[in-house]
């Protein structure tokens, strides 16, 4: 079987499987930095301490 | 000369990162700020702080040398560590539990199940399990970089033990999780930069990519067999190629990638850095720092492995070898300390030593934080104590790790072979034990408490039943040989069917024993910032 890059088509599918994973992480982040607006954040207040409240 | 170098590196490691712990103590003044670092974490910290806890020093040396034996099939697990080790696990995990631990006010795995499922029994038994194989797991770190410290620069094994769990103990110790995941930051520079200079150098002396693939492709069993290296036997279609379907090789292959690959997702001292967040800007931002480090690491290590054959054969170097009961074995582990030490210049030797101890030290940080909190926090004080105030917490759980530190110390001073085992355990135990649970726990509102208690001690159970009685790794060296001969069954790593088994247990008992009244509001509470 025909090499590509020096290795063989299952090997270079995990290369350059990797370096796709790495692009799909580098356009995540360009788009939630760029072009998603930020969502509104839970209050940490408002949530603080449920749980000891709660338990009294 | 080598022992100026180590000197003066020591004094520098040890200066700052004793710096950035008196930093964090000055910053730790709740018990939120010793556990998740106050929740304020930015997203290239918590980037670097993943990437460092997840790659340890086993990782770099360790699977360069099993990438050596087994050829560049092992980049399949490189795509897992990108793709489900830092996509998957921020993206379908990292935001829901950073959500759920706001809500709940968890500062650790164990608190979050504990919380989510309103029992501190299920919080400190998890808090147990953790604590109990994370020292072993911390002593096999140590253990690997004391050993190849010693054979460096002839220091006692004994001083280097003692020396990297000192600086470890005392800067986390002081400084909580602040000074951890700070360290962490430095640490995976040194990480990159070693990692990168040994890659550029491995691949410039084999004249670029295409041609040392095509140079490490060539090597036929006759020529691996003269340098006495494994890959002989062990890469049968050749080191660029995959080994043939189903064969003792590729289920190798296949168990390693699988059980690293997808056992990430369930690691509790990653799982804490979702919770370091200071909001979820910063961890989604994390996603793309934390693939290129990880890219730049693994990618890096698993490529330059295979290749090692084809400089050794350039270069005259024959594979190492350690003496096991008397006779010469193959020793994968030493394969790139070797090429380091023969073929690259004096200064990268010390700056590749210090890029793996960064590494070792990131992990074991990691893991004695995370081991401390569930010792302390998870099983003493929630599980025990019942109630605290806020610097009794952080006091408890400091001393807590300084015991994890001192059975670590004693354990990695007189290593014993269960403490290996339970190293290999690790990644597997974990993800058999709290993946389905976690994992149901942020997506399906209806999992119950017995749910959970039956997926995790279910996936405790079988785990530890497969290593003890199956597994070819492990089975032999504890009941003399493994209850099932077919090695397509005992090479598989047990997450093939703990985790199914443990998400089956899960669903059944959550549907056919369902929430009480209390667990119903609680879950109402979970869900409602997500």
């Amino acid at each position: 079987m025909g090499l590509i890059l020096g290795m063989d088509i299952w090997v270079f599918a995990a290369w350059i499987g990797t370096i796709l994973a790495t692009i799909l992480c580098l356009l995540y982040g360009f788009y939630n930095y760029f072009i998603k607006k930020s969502e509104e954040e839970p209050s940490k207040e408002k949530n603080k301490y449920f749980w000891e409240k709660e338990a009294k | 000369m080598d022992m100026i170098f180590f000197v003066v590196f020591m004094a520098v490691f040890a200066g700052m990162f004793t710096l950035l712990g008196y930093l964090g103590y000055k910053k730790t003044k709740t018990a939120e700020d010793y556990f998740v670092a106050g929740r304020k974490m930015g997203a290239i910290v918590i980037a670097f702080s993943y990437g460092a806890t997840f790659i340890s020093a086993v990782a770099l040396i360790g699977f360069s040398g099993i990438a050596s034996v087994y050829g560049h099939s092992i980049l399949w697990l490189a795509f897992l560590n990108v793709f489900v080790g830092i996509f998957i696990a921020f993206v379908f995990y990292g935001f829901r539990t950073r959500k759920m631990g706001l809500s709940l006010n968890a500062m650790t795995l164990p608190e979050l199940l504990g919380n989510r499922f309103n029992s501190t029994r299920l919080q400190a038994t998890s808090g147990l399990i953790i604590a109990v194989f994370m020292v072993a797991y911390a002593s096999a770190v140590f253990l690997a970089i004391a050993s190849l410290f010693q054979v460096t620069f002839g220091i006692p094994y004994q001083t280097c033990v003692i020396l990297f769990t000192v600086i470890v103990g005392l800067y986390l110790i002081v400084g909580g999780l602040y000074a951890v995941m700070w360290t962490h930051a430095v640490q995976g520079i040194l990480m990159l930069v070693g990692m990168l200079i040994l890659t550029i150098g491995v691949y410039a002396m084999l004249g670029g990519v295409g041609p040392a693939h095509e140079a490490t492709a060539a090597l036929t069993p006759d020529v691996l067999s003269s340098i006495g290296s494994p890959a002989a036997t062990q890469a049968p279609n050749g080191l660029t190629s995959m080994p043939p379907f189903l064969s003792k090789p590729f289920m190798m292959v296949l168990t390693l990638i699988f059980g690293v690959g997808i056992g990430v997702l369930a690691q509790p001292q990653l799982i804490t850095r979702y919770l370091t967040a200071k909001n979820e800007k910063a961890l989604r931002l994390a996603v793309p720092y934390g693939g290129i480090f990880i890219l730049l690491m693994t990618f890096t290590a698993f490529s330059i492995g295979p290749l090692c054959n084809a400089l050794m054969v350039n270069n005259g170097i024959m594979y190492p070898t350690k003496i096991v009961a008397g006779t010469a074995v193959a020793n994968p582990d030493a394969v790139v300390p070797v090429i380091v030490n023969e073929l690259f210049p004096q200064w990268f030797i010390v700056v590749f030593l210090f890029a793996i101890l960064a590494a070792a030290m990131s992990t074991a940080s990691a893991l004695f934080h995370t081991a401390g909190a569930s010792i302390g926090r998870d099983v003493y004080e929630k599980g025990l104590k019942k109630e605290c105030s806020h610097k009794k917490s952080i006091l408890i759980t400091r001393i807590a790790t300084i015991i994890i530190i001192i059975a670590t110390l004693i354990i990695t001073l007189n290593p014993i072979d269960v403490v290996a085992f339970m190293c290999a355990f690790f990644f597997g135990l974990m993800a058999c034990t709290f993946l389905a649970p976690y994992t149901l726990m942020l997506y399906w509102k209806k999992t119950s408490r017995t749910g959970a208690w039956a997926g995790m001690l279910g996936g405790f159970i079988f785990t530890m039943l497969w290593y003890i009685l199956v597994y070819f790794k492990t089975a032999p060296n504890i009941i003399g040989t493994s209850i099932i001969s077919e090695y397509t069954v005992n090479m598989l790593d047990p997450l093939f069917i703990g985790v199914p088994l443990s998400f089956l247990l899960t669903y059944i008992f959550s549907v056919a024993i369902k929430q009480d009244k209390d667990e119903h509001k609680t879950v109402e509470k979970a869900f409602e910032n997500i």
